[in-house]
């Protein structure tokens, strides 16, 4: 059982201050937890400044997915870093809306290109500030 | 013969209102005793006859209001029919999503929302999103007259699944009566940008894209009356 999950784990790519993770099967609760730990690991590791998780083929999300999501969003703030989700579905929306989780903690985006856009504006802003 | 009766072939008699009842139970409508013997038993048989008659008469008219009610329940189905696809077609036509400019879609909404009608608008509305990648969306409820608290909840839905696809919904024509009615029952739509009209919601999304509309002629313009 566990080298069957160990297999089907997501793979976290870093690419330049971001780290891309893209979600490809349905999540079970346990693989949505693992998943969360691995990318604050990997946050820590590398550095990265933001993290996008594309949702675009999840079909379902329940109200657990929906909470680490939106929990991935405060841990990673801590971090100093940003989350964006991107190409989450109208129906997913819907149940989410409905569920009453309406993750105000969250930034999403369209699609994975607009979601780099919105993280390097706000990279931008941020050394803009420092300096 | 029993004193006081005179009764004539009794026997051949019972026979035939046995068999006269026998086929009018078989449907038989027809089939009467008509008697042509007098005596004491021809009352009994010309009774029968009458009870023949009235149970034909009851039944023809039962029929015939049967037959009206079978009509009748044709005509209301089709009609209902009729109304089913209307409604149908009023849902499609009622909720368009417009694209009017780069990343900005517009639905204008004309008429009494209801829940159902305010479900088929989201999902409509949502998918326009993803459809056209666009990240400003303009809900006009300049057409609509009233709202209730389901309807207000409805778009406070709308908004907030929106955002999280990624875009950003903006509410526009607010008239007068709804923000009373909006304030009276208590609803809160701070979340929710919300913008006199259509027009000035317009020059926000164009603000959010780095757009700005430019009078002709005035300062330097690109073709399309907009400066990046």
């Amino acid at each position: 059982m566990n080298d069957v999950l160990a297999e089907r784990r997501i793979p976290i790519i870093k690419i330049g201050d971001f780290l891309i993770v893209s979600i490809q099967v349905d999540m079970h609760d346990r693989m949505a937890i693992e998943l969360q730990a691995q990318i604050l690991k990997e946050l820590s590791k590398t550095g990265a400044k933001g993290v996008l998780i594309d949702i675009s083929v999840l079909e379902m999300v329940d109200s657990f997915i929906g909470r680490m999501l939106s929990g991935m969003a405060s841990m990673a703030a801590i971090m100093d870093a940003s989350v964006v989700i991107v190409g989450m579905q109208p129906a997913v929306a819907i149940t989410l809306v409905e569920l009453g989780l309406k993750m105000p903690n969250v930034a999403t985006a369209l699609n994975m290109g607009k979601g780099i856009e919105m993280l390097e504006k706000k990279l931008i802003q941020r050394n803009m500030e420092g300096a | 013969m029993e004193e006081g009766l005179t009764i004539k072939n009794l026997k051949e008699r019972v026979n035939k209102i046995e068999n006269i009842l026998s086929s009018v139970a078989a449907g038989d409508m027809e089939a009467r005793i008509n008697s042509e013997v007098e005596d004491d038993f021809t009352g009994v048989e010309e009774a029968i006859d009458l009870l023949i008659n009235d149970l034909t008469d009851e039944l023809q008219q039962r029929e015939k209001t049967q037959k009206e009610l079978e009509e009748r329940l044709a005509t209301i189905q089709e009609q209902q029919k009729t109304i089913l696809q209307q409604q149908e077609d009023l849902l499609e036509l009622s909720s368009p999503v417009i694209k009017v400019w780069d990343n900005v879609v517009v639905l204008p909404v004309i008429g009494t929302l209801d829940s159902r009608r305010t479900q088929i608008m989201m999902e409509n509305l949502l998918q326009k999103i993803v459809d056209t990648s666009c990240t400003i969306a303009i809900l006009d409820i300049t057409g609509v007259p009233t709202i209730d608290t389901q309807v207000a909840n409805h778009l406070i839905k709308t908004v907030t699944a929106a955002r999280l696809l990624g875009a950003e919904c903006i509410v526009s024509g607010i008239s007068p009566a709804i923000a009373q009615t909006i304030v009276h029952l208590g609803i809160d739509l701070s979340s929710i940008q919300t913008r006199a009209t259509l027009q000035e919601s317009m020059r926000y999304a164009f603000q959010q894209n780095n757009q700005s509309v430019v009078e002709s002629g005035t300062q330097e313009h690109s073709p399309h009356g907009e400066t990046k």
